[in-house]
């Protein structure tokens, strides 16, 4: 997953971007009286943090910028007012930085845009937002002057800000696969919990900051409060990736065993998975049914490891014992019991004679049932696409769900296997 | 921390944790008064929460984020009313739904006396902190420095909290398990580290809320995102344990004898291992690569299995050759590589030679782990009954080890083997069988009358 590019080829847009956005903090620096120096300090801080980022499960990287980002509003704010002007500037002149400090860290050019671009689109929103929230919030008599209008406008904006950051990600990222746009943004919300951690890091990092008012500040030892969560998250964060990665590496080194023991064609799993992959993006399933597909797909055959065992040789096995030993072997892993169910039902037809279809089959399953058929005729019988297209389509009746074949047949027009 | 499963012993130990926490919480609703009710059900239902959901660190001792939670508490309901708050919802986080549903009365007891204890002691200790903290009590002038007094105070209860609890569960998982070693005391040392940190976090977090109520609902999200922190340490070792259990299952599956063989070397060298001082990870490592020794079995063809006989140099080669492509798709997975080297070259011999594997170069002495797993292996293949020939006995495959010590074996580890077998009075092989001939010869079916 991941790998976000976005369609900006034409060179002329980062300078036509790096322009503007040094006008902007220029236009906007002659609006406040703040000091360059400290605008400046803020607009350091975000570039430096944006090359500082955490793992999220969608594969995109989410930099601690969101939380220089979000403490802005925080430090600018005085007798209830929000110096727009200043965290614009430093918001422009920090996207700059990052800009060219990950440009120099040689991270891909379209990435590095992709980034700035979602950011600044992201920010400026949170930084009027919450600037529109505490001036509505010190009118309602309740809440006026108290420490609440700050965490009501902080809530408000960073939601907001999570819903522009995560959509944008999702019409940015150009599909290898014609992914649809809520395919993306599903992927993008799932990663709520690295968002949650980095604003709030930002937000209790601006309330320990304190505004000019209250009575104790504790300034830039703020950072202390702010830090340790952060390194707690970031720990969080980096750990789940490695078992996320961990999971992965087991599955593809288990899928490849029966092939390199001659128990199953070389690649099969790895090409069944892969077609697997795109009908189940196709019929409109979520990442996650996705990814628990993927894993099924590439572990269908594991159970042919048992063919090794010269007593179930000479006794003989049919593909339901290829699923019962393959979801056996699948199920010692917790985290892997509903995989070991798609395992365990993938050789089921989706109705049998006489009977209604099998609402209860699992998509995952009649697809790895599809796309392992279709591999079979592709490169163990030698059939041509359209061929083996048919064989699923005659299949039909009992076998493979019409739903699953049509979608099989879309994916391959778009690979352009077969003529539309 | 909490108990863990229970046996014997538990009445007394129950009994006394549970008598010890009457009595601080006695003491406690005696000198102090209890903090704002909203506050403590919001830190009480946090507490509980993450009691709850506790993540294993080590062997059947749990751990979770809590003492933060307890000390973000402490901070929040200030002094003279700290202690009593906190041993009330130490008092409320001690049973789970699991131990209700199972009718375990051990656990909840004897964590409800522990931890009321625990929570009550560091407490107390805080609550010295906060009033150098507040120099003019706590609705007057608050000065500046008063967080680093907080902070620091919220460490140094934290790591008693940790000591406290770390002794509480070591002497009742020591009275009710009494062959179990927790080997605790170096456990402690990786463990109070994070005590402390927690413990200055989570006074820091209290601080921040006393000069700013509103900063309420983001300490909570903090909670949260610790718990995420201890969850995901969770995750990643069942990710690890769920990945062996995999292959050794897939290799069970294929080869029915291959399970307690396997089992028994992992044991074997667990022996060894803690013979010669391995402990912590480098014991569980060697433990795991016992586990997964065969592993390169699962790739070998089906004409090579199903052959009878012996086989020929070339067969050999083509069965190495497929154990060693295992070995590398193996490798892949990044935490088993270590697991792997110490596997693929458990043929190669204590003097350089032999079959080496991935970890191994010929010529060079392989690592220490290889070694014990070399002799674990060869033990338990002379000692268990093989499809060409009965088992040996324990005598006969000690003077065979022996005998090739220096050579193809360490001869440290041998002695160690021995040494652990001998103290723990368990005996493998047949009593009496004591020469190879004579065991293919029985497999064979063909008995003999006399022997010499």
């Amino acid at each position: 997953m991941g790998d976000p590019r976005v369609s900006v080829r034409s060179p002329l847009v980062p300078v036509v971007w790096a322009l503007g956005s040094a006008t902007l903090a220029y236009l906007l620096m002659r609006e406040t009286n703040i000091s360059v120096i400290q605008v400046g300090i803020w607009a350091i801080l975000l570039a430096e943090a944006s090359l500082v980022s955490l793992p999220a499960s969608s594969g995109n990287r989410l930099s601690l910028a969101i939380a220089v980002s979000a403490v802005l509003p925080f430090v600018l704010i005085s007798n209830g007012s929000i110096d727009l002007a200043a965290a614009g500037a430093a918001s422009a002149m920090g996207l700059l930085g990052t800009w060219m400090f990950r440009t120099l860290r040689s991270d891909p050019a379209e990435e590095v845009m992709a980034a700035v671009l979602r950011h600044g689109f992201g920010v400026a929103a949170y930084l009027v937002v919450f600037a529109g929230s505490v001036s509505l919030a010190e009118n309602v008599p309740v809440l006026a002057g108290t420490d609440w209008v700050r965490l009501i406008a902080f809530s408000i904006a960073a939601s907001l800000w999570f819903l522009i950051e995560t959509s944008l990600w999702a019409s940015m990222v150009f599909g290898r696969n014609r992914l649809s746009r809520r395919y993306l943004w599903l992927l993008a919300v799932k990663d709520w919990p690295v968002v949650l951690s980095l604003l709030t890091t930002g937000a209790l990092f601006g309330f320990a900051w304190g505004q000019p008012e209250d009575p104790v500040r504790l300034g830039f030892w703020a950072i202390v409060i702010a830090g340790i969560p952060y390194g707690f998250a970031h720990l969080a964060f980096y750990r789940s990736q490695e078992s996320r990665r961990t999971y992965g590496q087991t599955i593809r080194a288990l899928s490849r065993i029966p092939e390199v023991a001659g128990l199953s064609p070389k690649g099969h799993s790895d090409r069944t998975s892969g077609m697997a992959i795109e009908v189940g993006q196709d019929l409109g399933m979520t990442p996650d049914e996705v990814t628990d597909l993927q894993y099924s797909a590439l572990m269908h055959d594991i159970g042919r490891i048992t063919l090794n065992e010269p007593s179930i040789l000479k006794m003989g096995f049919t593909d339901e014992d290829i699923a019962r030993w393959g979801a056996e072997i699948v199920a010692e892993a917790p985290y892997l019991s509903h995989v070991a169910l798609l395992v365990r039902q993938q050789h089921q037809p989706y109705r049998r004679p006489g009977e209604e279809r099998d609402l209860e089959l699992p998509m995952a399953s009649k697809i790895i049932k599809a796309t392992s058929a279709y591999d079979h005729a592709t490169m163990e019988l030698g059939f041509s696409p359209l061929e083996a297209l048919e064989v699923l389509h005659r299949g039909a009746a009992y076998d493979f769900d019409p739903d699953v074949v049509q979608a099989v047949r879309r994916v391959l027009e778009r690979r352009k296997v077969v003529p539309a | 921390m909490q108990l863990h499963g229970a046996k014997r012993r538990k009445i007394r130990i129950g009994g006394l944790y549970a008598v010890l926490g009457a009595a601080v919480l006695g003491i406690l609703i005696w000198r102090q008064s209890f903090p704002s009710l909203p506050l403590w059900l919001a830190f009480a239902a946090a507490f509980a929460f993450l009691e709850w959901r506790s993540v294993e660190v080590n062997d059947r001792l749990l751990m979770s984020p809590t003492v933060m939670v307890a000390l973000t508490a402490a901070v929040a309901f200030g002094p003279d009313k700290a202690a009593l708050g906190v041993a009330a919802m130490a008092a409320l986080g001690a049973g789970s739904a699991d131990d209700f549903r199972q009718r375990r009365w051990f656990q909840p007891i004897a964590n409800l006396g522990q931890m009321v204890v625990t929570a009550g002691i560091s407490v107390y200790i805080l609550e010295w902190f906060l009033k150098r903290a507040y120099p003019n009590g706590v609705e007057g002038a608050i000065p500046d420095t008063f967080w680093l007094w907080i902070a620091g105070g919220s460490a140094i209860a934290a790591t008693v909290y940790g000591l406290i609890n770390y002794t509480f569960v070591t002497v009742a998982v020591r009275a009710v398990f009494e062959k179990r070693d927790l080997r605790p005391w170096s456990n402690l040392g990786q463990l109070l580290p994070s005590y402390l940190l927690m413990g200055f976090v989570g006074g820091l977090l209290g601080a921040t809320y006393t000069i700013l109520p509103v900063v309420l609902p983001l300490v909570f999200v903090m909670f949260m995102v610790g718990y995420l922190s201890f969850a995901s340490y969770g995750q990643l070792r069942e990710a690890h344990e769920a990945t062996l259990r995999g292959f050794i299952k897939a290799l069970e599956a294929k080869d029915l004898y291959t399970r307690g063989h396997t089992e028994r070397v992992a044991y074997f060298a667990q022996l060894v291992g803690e013979e010669v001082g391995f402990n912590g990870t480098r014991l569980e490592r060697l433990r795991w690569a016992a586990l997964i020794h065969d592993v390169g079995k699962l790739a070998v063809p089906r004409d090579l299995i199903r052959k009878k006989g012996k086989l020929t140099e070339d067969e050999y080669e083509e069965l190495q050759l497929h154990a060693h492509v295992v070995e590398e798709i193996l490798a892949e997975v990044e935490f088993l590589r270590p697991m792997v080297e110490i596997a693929s070259s458990h043929h190669s011999h204590f003097d350089g030679g032999g079959y080496g594997g991935v970890g191994h170069t010929r010529g060079e002495q392989p690592s220490q782990e290889a070694c014990i797993l070399a002799v674990a292996d060869a033990f338990d293949a002379m000692t268990s009954t093989r499809s060409y020939r009965m088992a040996l006995s324990q005598d006969y495959a000690f003077s065979e080890l022996r005998r090739h010590a220096g050579s193809q074996f360490d001869p440290g580890v041998v002695e160690a083997l021995a040494r652990a077998l001998a103290r723990s009075t368990e005996r493998y092989g047949s009593p009496h069988l004591a020469s190879e001939e004579e065991a293919r010869r029985l497999a064979e079916g063909t008995q003999v009358a006399s022997h010499g």
